[in-house]
């Protein structure tokens, strides 16, 4: 709700200075006709008063929006610090592998449901576009999976074919491992991948936050990259319970990884989204403070104006009487 | 996605992953907590999003994973 009403104030505000038709312009032409040049009496005062009011208003829902999220942004900060102790083993078993080259790529972009987050989510879009034009080639295929409604805006223009999967509402209740691991069960399910990349922000403070890539391999391409050495393929040295194989283990490992990935850059983007609403929050409300003063002196000055054109009227028309 | 060795885990054979296996697994840990704290528990799996596919540059009408996903 709070959105709908900044956006309708934004809307009046972003008109009423080009449109001829709102208040203040007309009442600046009609005194242009009828007073001449000194003629500051009929600046109407009403419009700019009308205008400071919705000004204010503004300023008080972007200062409710900027404490909403700097108080959801701390739990939200906890939980993501405690969700990097997920992906760390993983990296130190498997490695990373972001130059892996291989055929059917599937980007997952993580962007959030809504806007006014600074530009959280055109990085990530722009990072996907570039990483898409990295993966793509003759006899490749990059596919799209995009979390969030606003990442599903900017991409899908340029990618609508490349789409596979879109997701959205995720952050309706407050984010969880089941949650994640139950959307890359059926992301899992439906698209068939050699790697995976996951586009996310990293947050790392307030103001600032990191677009990042981490890679997910698929156990057939994770096979092939321990044969070729590196992290992965000390992966053998492990002594392993259980009669399982090499490969199952390789597969329970990449679904085991790609939802603990999954699940920390998830979180990781909504602490980035909080951390960039908060400050654009901040800024957009002094802006609108800056607006207000600029606002207050002019309507101030136009009153005086208008006090002293009055005054020496009556003050001539006594004299004029007298004399 | 199946595995092609002889023995496959029973879980695998059902045709379930090794996330939803593992969900499984956590939501029983999970239901044998005491009681305050089994419904701190209980929230932390809460599921609710909505995924649609695309085909053909369009999407689909989205499908609601809502809490009844885990049965």
């Amino acid at each position: 709700m709070a959105m709908a009403a900044l956006r309708r104030e934004g809307r009046l505000l972003l008109i009423s200075p080009v449109s001829y038709n709102s208040p203040v312009a007309r009442s600046m032409i009609n005194h242009d006709n009828e007073l001449g040049l000194m003629g500051a009496r009929a600046a109407s005062t009403q419009a700019v008063r009308s205008r400071m009011k919705s000004v204010k208003n503004i300023q008080k829902i972007t200062k409710a929006m900027k404490m909403v999220a700097s108080s959801k942004l701390r739990g939200v900060q906890n939980k993501t610090i405690n969700s990097r102790g997920l992906w760390q083993p993983f990296t130190a078993l498997l490695g990373d592998a972001p130059s892996v080259d291989v055929k059917k790529n599937v980007i997952v972009v993580i962007t959030s449901d809504k806007g006014l987050c600074g530009g959280i989510n055109s990085t990530s879009a722009k990072v996907s576009k570039f990483l898409y034009k990295l993966t793509s080639g003759p006899e490749k295929d990059t596919k799209f999976v995009v979390l969030g409604d606003k990442g599903k805006v900017l991409l899908v223009r340029e990618f609508k074919n490349s789409i596979e999967l879109t997701v959205s509402g995720l952050q309706k209740i407050p984010l969880n491992y089941t949650q994640i691991s139950v959307l890359a069960d059926d992301i899992l399910k439906n698209v068939e991948y050699d790697a995976l990349r996951i586009v996310y922000n990293k947050f790392q403070s307030v103001m600032s936050f990191l677009p990042s890539v981490s890679t997910i391999l698929s156990p057939e391409t994770a096979e092939k990259e321990s044969e070729a050495g590196g992290i992965l393929g000390e992966l053998d040295s492990y002594e392993i319970e259980g009669g399982e194989t090499k490969a199952e283990i390789l597969q329970n490992l990449a679904e085991f990884q790609f939802s603990c990935l999954l699940y920390n850059s998830a979180m990781e983007n909504a602490c980035s989204e909080l951390g960039a609403r908060m400050s654009s929050m901040d800024n957009s409300s002094k802006n609108a403070g800056e607006m207000l003063d600029r606002l207050t002196l002019s309507y101030n000055r136009t009153r005086q104006a208008s006090i002293t054109t009055e005054l020496s009227e009556i003050i001539s028309g006594a004299a004029a009487l007298t004399g | 996605m199946a595995s092609t060795g002889a023995a496959v885990p029973f879980w695998r054979a059902a045709g379930m992953t090794y996330i939803s296996y593992s969900n499984i697994c956590a939501s029983l840990v999970r239901s044998c907590l005491k009681e305050p704290h089994r419904s701190t528990a209980a929230s932390r799996e809460k599921v609710h999003f909505a995924i649609s596919k695309w085909a053909n540059g369009k999407p689909e009408s989205p499908t609601i994973r809502s809490d009844s996903a885990e049965a």
